[in-house]
């Protein structure tokens, strides 16, 4: 039996060396800075042959849920006009703040801005920039109103790595708002 | 090492002997009674019982029972016997009939051919328990813990593609079912409906579901029922045997191959080991039309185990580790509900794809690590007290399809998602020994301790959750009752963390809770036995139902946690009958489970805007739901040699505090199988050929407008099977299965199956399967 009692003290002290792993998951906690949120999507008109720029955001700074999205604005434009429309993208809940817009222009082979005005009448859109494969991206772009009316404006950037053939079909969104739209 | 049986102690039942009676007429005397596993419980069957020094034995009938009628009074002794099992002797008085129970215990050192029954992790044994084990098991290899258990009655699975099976017992899963891996709580992020067991199937030679709650002896969280995952007792002064299996699937294109070596040491007396490791990799699956993109699977798992016994005492140590790499389907992963009406409109799925192995984003990882040491110990007056203590290291990481924007961190290729889960558990159980001969019993204690540290995009927080939970089971054996009821209080402190706008917010939860078990067991006669059992469980809110907080890629939904949750309470009533006749069995059961305080996710009237669009929002919200269902099972052997079985698993659910429908709540499905057993030829061996099929229907009980798509139409699946076994030579056989699933190459969605928005289920899958054992 002394070899029992020997076996069962060696098991009591491996035991105890396992309990004193013990920690708190609390030391650990830390804002994670590599994780990309998109918190604001601002959409700059500026109207053709003026200086006139118009800007219309969505903002949602703490990203998906917790606080609701403190900005959605109605875009506001002219009957018949042309105007040149860019897009900028933030990432506000880093600091500094994030520029998205700058990671899909350098991975503009994998992305693509759609914009579909609904009527259709209300707003045609023109694609202004090309990727590497001659594909549209649509970070600029002109927009040519119609007559007077409202509708929406859905924005919607197509994330679409290695598939990407210049409709919005392939992929998923990264992006996907519906501005309300008034033309008058 | 769940073993858990030990040497020359035994437990003896006496009896109250009816000597009060008046003299009988010479040689009208007899004794009877119940032969059982000391520790299970379970009647053993084809015991010797003989009296000493005569010529005069009987063999127990399948409820363990005997009886030796015609003797004269005076004093014998009594022997019962049987292999696996210590012999025991008791000495009886006759003067009139006499009842006299054995309890026998097993053996410290096993023939192989003896079931095992690991009493440790044994179950209430008047709730429905349903064992694969044998060649039953056998035909499963290859297959997850979850598909393993497909064929039991009352057992579904929630799957995410094909290669993430979680098990559903009675409607119930995930939190709710819980997983006893060689006689510990598995802990693994079981919240996640696409979080499957990591389990290793080919660690089991038996594995046994128990339906219904069953808190008392498990602990909290087992509502829906719980799974025991257990490996053979260990081979102590064996010598060295083993086996090798290799599956081959031609859906995926999967290869399985998994050896198991074990023995005992020469030099070591009382010692006993075994190493068992698996290696599975398999590519693309295909439905009927299509491949899915990304579905390959790759998995690596060993484990090594050691034991030593000498006399009442026993230790064994284990290790295993698992380790997966899962490819999720990339048609799955969808940004917007735009997007996922897109694919349902479309009908298939816009990423096509050839056969590959790679596993590409997105992507899950996960192994989990065990480390086992229990030791107990058999005190001469029919005492015996078990210690087990066991870690465990969950790490699990999901890498999303996106790669993140930003060359430089995209270059880390860092998972989205990181959970690492460290749980320690310790039990100590003491076996009392038996009181008035009749009454056994064990009051225990189990504590756990576990932290979680999670990393990347915020899903869950950080927790410390500690856990003590003290309970008392007794039970009371006659030939015909098999009373038993017990007691469980747990406690459970809960400490998360999580960052709310750049700052650290810790929250505290105290949860605590009392479970009950109460159930009874008749045998009317040799056929015929009944059961019934009521019990409780109670599960508390785990912390993705508390603090979850955004879009669930995959399902298109913003799901939002509620802290201020109350544990689940469940109230379950079970019953069942069962005749058993040389030529048909049935098997008739019947529950009734009410869950207080129900935590689901309800559909809210407005959806939750964000900057991937609206989506339809659900927060965990609480309700008292009720679960209502039948299991039946028969066979019958209406020719020679051929038998038609049926499984009939039937389940209603009720939203009971509002009047509606619950959603993910399994249809009700019929099995059928026509099995012709082949005469042995040579040394061809337990030859077969069966015939399956399987209808579902379709889940009409769904609440209204709360799914992108109904529930998918009725389906039946076609399957055949073959095997025999060639006896090579004595210590040598050879078994060989093969299996077509979805023989006709059926086109069908499950209900239960999370792609069933995306894709079509898998198409045919034949497999072959050999088993080589060697040295038994």
């Amino acid at each position: 039996m002394k070899m029992n009692r020997k076996l069962t003290w060696m098991l009591l002290a491996a035991m105890t060396t396992a309990f004193v792993q013990c920690k708190d998951s609390g030391d650990e906690v830390e804002p994670d800075d590599e994780n990309e949120l998109i918190t604001s999507v601002t959409l700059k008109f500026t109207e053709q042959g003026t200086s006139n720029v118009s800007t219309f955001s969505y903002k949602d700074a703490d990203g998906d849920g917790g606080n609701a999205p403190t900005k959605f604005d109605t875009i506001a434009l002219k009957p018949n006009t042309t105007y040149t429309l860019a897009v900028e993208l933030l990432d506000e809940s880093k600091s500094p703040v994030d520029d998205i817009t700058k990671e899909v222009a350098e991975e503009s082979d994998e992305h693509l801005f759609v914009y579909t005005p609904s009527p259709a009448a209300l707003l045609t859109y023109t694609y202004g920039d090309k990727d590497k494969n001659n594909y549209p991206i649509g970070l600029t772009g002109s927009a040519k109103t119609g007559a007077a009316g409202n509708g929406t404006l859905k924005v919607q950037l197509r994330h679409q790595p290695g598939a990407k053939n210049g409709t919005p079909t392939p992929g998923s969104d990264d992006v996907n708002l519906d501005f309300q739209l008034k033309v008058k | 090492m769940p073993s858990f049986r030990h040497s020359l102690l035994f437990l003896l039942l006496t009896l109250l002997s009816l000597t009060a009676h008046a003299q009988q007429p010479a040689c009208e005397c007899f004794v009877k009674g119940v032969v059982k596993d000391q520790h299970t419980g379970q009647p053993i069957v084809g015991a010797t019982v003989l009296i000493v020094g005569q010529n005069n034995g009987v063999f127990t009938d399948e409820n363990g029972r005997y009886e030796l009628r015609n003797l004269c009074p005076g004093n014998y002794t009594l022997e019962c016997r049987i292999i696996g099992y210590n012999p025991f002797q008791q000495k009886v008085d006759l003067t009139a009939g006499h009842e006299e129970n054995f309890n026998l215990l097993e053996q410290e050192v096993h023939l192989k051919d003896v079931e095992i029954t690991a009493h440790r992790t044994d179950a209430p044994s008047s709730q429905p328990l349903t064992t694969i084990s044998g060649a039953d098991l056998d035909k499963t290899r290859g297959q997850t813990l979850g598909e393993s258990l497909k064929g039991v009655t009352g057992v579904t699975t929630l799957q995410t593609g094909s290669s993430i099976a979680k098990p559903v017992i009675h409607g119930l899963h995930s939190n709710r079912v819980l997983i006893m891996n060689n006689g510990i709580r598995q802990e693994g992020q079981q919240w996640g409906s696409e979080h499957a067991p990591e389990i290793d199937p080919f660690i089991a030679t038996r594995i046994s579901v128990v339906k219904g709650a069953a808190g008392v002896r498990y602990g909290s969280d087992a509502i829906g029922g719980v799974i025991l995952v257990e490996p053979e007792e260990l081979p102590v002064d064996k010598p060295i045997t083993g086996e090798l299996n290799a599956v081959g699937f031609s859906n995926g294109r999967q290869g399985v191959l998994s050896g198991t070596v074990q023995g005992g040491l020469n030099f070591v007396k009382g010692f006993g080991w075994r190493a068992q490791g698996t290696i599975k990799r398999g590519g693309n699956i295909r439905t009927p039309d299509y491949f899915l993109d990304n579905t390959g699977i790759s998995e690596n798992n060993f484990s090594l185990a050691a034991g030593y016994r000498n006399k009442g005492l026993g230790i064994d140590v284990f290790y295993s580790r698992f380790d997966t790499q899962i490819g999720i389907f990339s048609g799955s992963h969808i940004g917007s509900v735009t997007d996922l009406l897109n694919v349902i409109k479309n009908g298939e799925p816009f990423v096509k794809s050839g056969f590959s192995y790679a596993i590409n984003r997105p992507n899950q990882n996960a192994t989990h690590e065990l480390v086992k040491a229990e030791t107990h110990y058999h005190f001469k007056n029919g005492n015996r007290v078990q210690w087990t203590f066991a870690r465990q290291y969950n790490n699990r990481n999901e890498f999303d399809l996106h790669r993140p924007r930003n060359d430089s961190i995209a270059a880390l290729n860092h998972p989205e998602l990181t959970f690492k889960l460290t749980s320690l558990t310790n039990d100590v159980v003491w076996d009392h020994k038996p009181v008035a001969g009749k009454i056994t019993g064990q009051i225990g204690v189990s504590t756990l301790y576990q932290y979680n540290l999670m990393s990347g995009r915020p899903l869950i927080p950080n927790f410390n959750q500690f856990n003590a939970g003290l309970f008392w089971i007794e039970r009371y054996v006659t030939a015909k009752w098999e009373l038993e009821a017990g007691l469980r209080y747990d406690y459970r402190t809960l400490k998360t963390y999580r960052i709310v706008n750049r700052e650290k917010i810790a929250d505290q939860f105290d949860f605590s809770n009392f479970s009950g078990t109460a159930g009874a067991t008749r045998n009317f006669s040799e056929r015929l036995s009944a059961r019934l059992n009521v019990g409780t469980a109670w599960r508390a809110p785990n912390v993705s139902e508390l603090f979850s907080d955004g879009v669930h890629h995959g399902a298109a939904a913003y799901e939002k946690g509620d802290a201020t949750l109350q544990p689940e309470k469940a109230l379950n009533s079970i019953a069942s009958v069962k005749y058993a006749a040389p030529k048909w069995s049935i098997e008739l059961g019947g529950y009734y489970n009410y869950i207080f305080d129900f935590i689901y996710l309800k559909p809210q009237p407005e959806p939750i805007l964000t900057i991937r669009g609206a989506f339809p929002y659900f927060k965990y919200t609480q309700t008292d739901a009720s679960f209502k269902g039948i299991d039946v099972s028969g066979s019958w052997e209406f020719a020679k040699r051929t038998t038609v079985s049926s499984k009939l698993t039937y389940l209603r659910v009720y939203d009971e505090r509002n009047d509606g429908y619950l959603v993910m709540i399994p249809p009700n499905r019929l099995d059928n199988a026509l099995k012709y057993q082949l005469a042995d030829r040579g040394k061809w061996k337990d030859g077969f050929i069966s015939v399956g099929n399987l209808l579902v229907a379709e889940q009409k009980r769904v609440p209204a407008n709360s799914d992108f798509l109904p529930p998918p139409k009725a389906y039946s699946l076609w399957s055949l099977q073959a095997g025999a076994t060639l006896k090579v030579s004595e210590k040598q056989h050879l078994e060989i299965g093969i299996n077509v699933q979805n023989l006709f190459n059926t086109i069908y969605r499950d209900y239960l199956n999370r792609f069933r928005y995306y894709a079509d289920d898998m198409g045919r899958n034949a497999s072959l399967r050999l088993k080589w054992k060697f040295g038994a």
